[in-house]
């Protein structure tokens, strides 16, 4: 049993706050990951949880404990950093092996079994005897895992633990973490500024902007729904794409007008002044009369198994997705339709979204 | 193995038609360095020769560079002088007081300069790059003073206590502390450590470099320091090794050089035994110290 509570955890330097009073629950044994752009606040809260920054305001949870004002090895975590942190002084099995002798009253016995098993777990037996400057990024990284696997923590820290790895290593190390968590149970926070590696890894996603925390939940809801417009267009790539509408009452309903079309819609959004979000899968090319509207191509990009086509309607310019053989040329005109089941209404001055269509 | 064998496949390749020429090129560094090497060892070799010597062949131009037979007595009669055993002693405690508790001070220093935050530390760091900037001399005066207030003259802590810091290896250190990321302090914390424990497992062994080349250099100065220790002493039982070697130059029959030769083997024998073993490792330290 192992969660983690942020109550209005809050940090200031000098005064000047970067982390704006974040509410989050992390349950055992979920994997969390935090995201969001660089200068976020991300990886101030994971230090804030690590113990290595103050909490400016707020209190921190661990297992039910306060520990808001605990030193870092009393709170019974194990962080894994980008740069890894390998004492480079120290063979693989010392830098293992050390906290655990600072933290704990394990005789060396019980030390070396938690090392060996460890290892073995990583694949990193035959590396032990080795310093960190004989071993490459990955076992590097496989190494400070290591470390954080034989203390046995409560909960482990990531902080953009795959950064520094090249694209394949960094694909294949986000399986092995994914296979860690399932097989051992580990409760774990993990930060990146790469939402492919939140969408993969995550049970919950936690996505923070300008110090606040912006939506939480399973990474396909972000998709689906998200809260507002900077959650809509940050997951995903191509980012969604926002059109600017005028909403007026029309019976039941409500029109939907946009400057170079207009549809019907069967609710009231509840404001007058939205943007439309459709995402790239969303849009679909038409023969010239079936449309909703037109576009004029602006450029085609073929990605192998799919192309990518910036449209532009009006002011507006959207991406669509489709397949290879139906990509238009650039400078065409097209004639294009919304899935609008899918498409998501936000309030254009708050930028939150808006009950569904 | 493999690089040995195309080593010596492509070498006649490249030397085949002019042997000497690639000679040359491969050995030109030689060329320059081994009469550098000559005229620093030169001075060294001069001593040895002139301490085995007799003494009516030192200015004795018909007599030649080498001596005629070798006078091993001047050894035992330039150590007769004055009691070498107990100067070699004191000059061991001093030196070795002084590189410990320089070494102590430095560290926590630097460390504090290096990674903590407390009001007034540009403040006091500028005060210690200050101190660099004063010769040694500036500040005898004032030490003295010192030293005779604490009631020390005399003894051997008066040639140790104005040295136990040092602004020099203060700032050499906190540069040193602050090239080590500070993930790895981050780390230690996680793993345990307080800020003893941080410098102590982290740090320091990731500074060794350049604590062994500011080791080297404070020991030099003050095995080598003559100024100060004339200064507070003033009787044989403190003395250290070069007030020794001038109170041969001194003796009322003028400079004896056989003997002050011989004495002067004596004294530098330690530093370039030191040296001898452990000349790789001080020439790393200095490469990665980034000093020379």
């Amino acid at each position: 049993m192992a969660e983690v509570v942020l109550k209005g955890v809050s940090k200031a330097y000098a005064g000047r706050p970067t982390v704006h009073a974040v509410d989050l629950t992390v349950a055992d044994k979920e994997f969390m990951v935090l995201v969001g752009p660089s200068g976020c606040g991300k990886s101030t809260t994971l230090r804030m949880i690590a113990g290595l920054e103050d909490i400016t305001s707020g209190r921190l949870l661990i297992d039910g404990a306060d520990v808001t004002h605990a030193q870092p090895q009393k709170r019974d975590i194990a962080m894994v950093f980008q740069s890894y942190a390998l004492y480079p002084h120290m063979t693989a099995y010392r830098n293992m092996a050390f906290g655990l002798l600072k933290t704990t009253n394990l005789g060396k016995v019980e030390v070396d079994r938690r090392i060996r098993e460890a290892a073995e777990i990583l694949h990193i037996t035959h590396l032990l005897d080795r310093k960190p400057n004989q071993l490459s990024g990955g076992e590097r990284q496989r190494v400070a895992i290591g470390r954080a696997l034989v203390r046995q923590p409560k909960v482990f820290l990531f902080d953009e633990p795959l950064s520094n790895l090249d694209a394949k290593l960094r694909t294949r190390m986000r399986g092995e973490l994914k296979r860690l968590h399932k097989e051992l149970g580990l409760t774990v926070i993990y930060v990146t500024h790469d939402q492919i590696e939140a969408m993969t890894l995550g049970t919950r996603v936690a996505i923070l902007s300008e110090g606040r925390l912006q939506q939480v939940g399973p990474p396909m809801e972000l998709y689906m729904r998200p809260a507002n417009t900077f959650v809509a267009t940050f997951i995903g790539t191509p980012e969604m794409s926002l059109l600017r509408c005028a909403v007026t009452p029309d019976g039941e309903g409500s029109l939907l007008q946009h400057e170079r079309f207009t549809t019907t819609l069967a609710a009231r959004p509840g404001a007058a002044d939205v943007f439309l979000g459709v995402r790239p899968e969303e849009i679909r090319l038409t023969r010239p009369a079936e449309g909703m509207t037109r576009g004029i191509v602006e450029r085609t990009e073929l990605i192998g198994s799919e192309a990518l086509a910036e449209i532009l309607i009006g002011q507006d310019r959207i991406v669509a997705r489709m397949p290879v053989s139906e990509a238009p040329e650039s400078g065409a005109e097209v004639s294009l339709s919304f899935d609008l089941t899918r498409a998501r209404l936000f309030d254009a001055t708050s930028g939150r979204a808006l009950a569904a269509i | 193995m493999t690089s040995l064998s195309s080593e010596t496949t492509s070498v006649p390749v490249l030397t085949g038609p002019r042997p000497a020429l690639a000679a040359l090129r491969r050995g030109w560094l030689h060329l320059v360095l081994v009469p550098i090497a000559l005229l620093w060892l030169s001075p060294l070799l001069w001593i040895l020769v002139t301490s085995l010597k007799a003494r009516t062949e030192v200015f004795d131009p018909a007599a030649g560079f080498w001596p005629q037979a070798l006078e091993w007595g001047n050894y035992p009669a330039a150590l007769s002088v004055a009691p070498f055993g107990t100067y070699l002693v004191n000059s061991i405690l001093v030196t070795g007081g002084i590189l410990v508790a320089q070494l102590t001070t430095i560290t926590l220093a630097a460390y504090a300069f290096a990674r903590l935050n407390f009001p007034g530390k540009n403040l006091l760091f500028t005060l210690f790059l200050l101190q660099i900037m004063f010769p040694i001399y500036a500040t005898f005066l004032t030490n003295f003073v010192t030293v005779r207030e604490l009631g020390i003259l005399n003894s051997l802590p008066a040639m140790i206590v104005p040295f136990v810091a040092s602004g020099y290896g203060t700032f050499m250190l906190r540069q040193a502390f602050r090239q080590v990321p500070t993930e790895l302090a981050d780390a230690a914390r996680l793993d345990g450590c307080g800020h003893f424990g941080i410098l102590w497992h982290v740090y320091l062994p990731l500074v060794k470099p350049t604590l062994i080349a500011f080791g080297i250099i404070t020991v030099v100065t003050h095995w080598n320091d003559y100024m100060w220790p004339l200064l507070v002493t003033n009787s044989e039982g403190v003395r250290t090794l070069p007030i020794g070697l001038g109170l041969l130059a001194k003796s009322d029959s003028g400079a004896d050089w056989t003997r002050l030769m011989a004495a002067t083997v004596v004294v530098v024998s330690p530093l370039l035994l030191l040296f001898v073993i452990f000349q790789r490792r001080f020439v790393d330290s200095f490469m990665h110290a980034g000093l020379k």
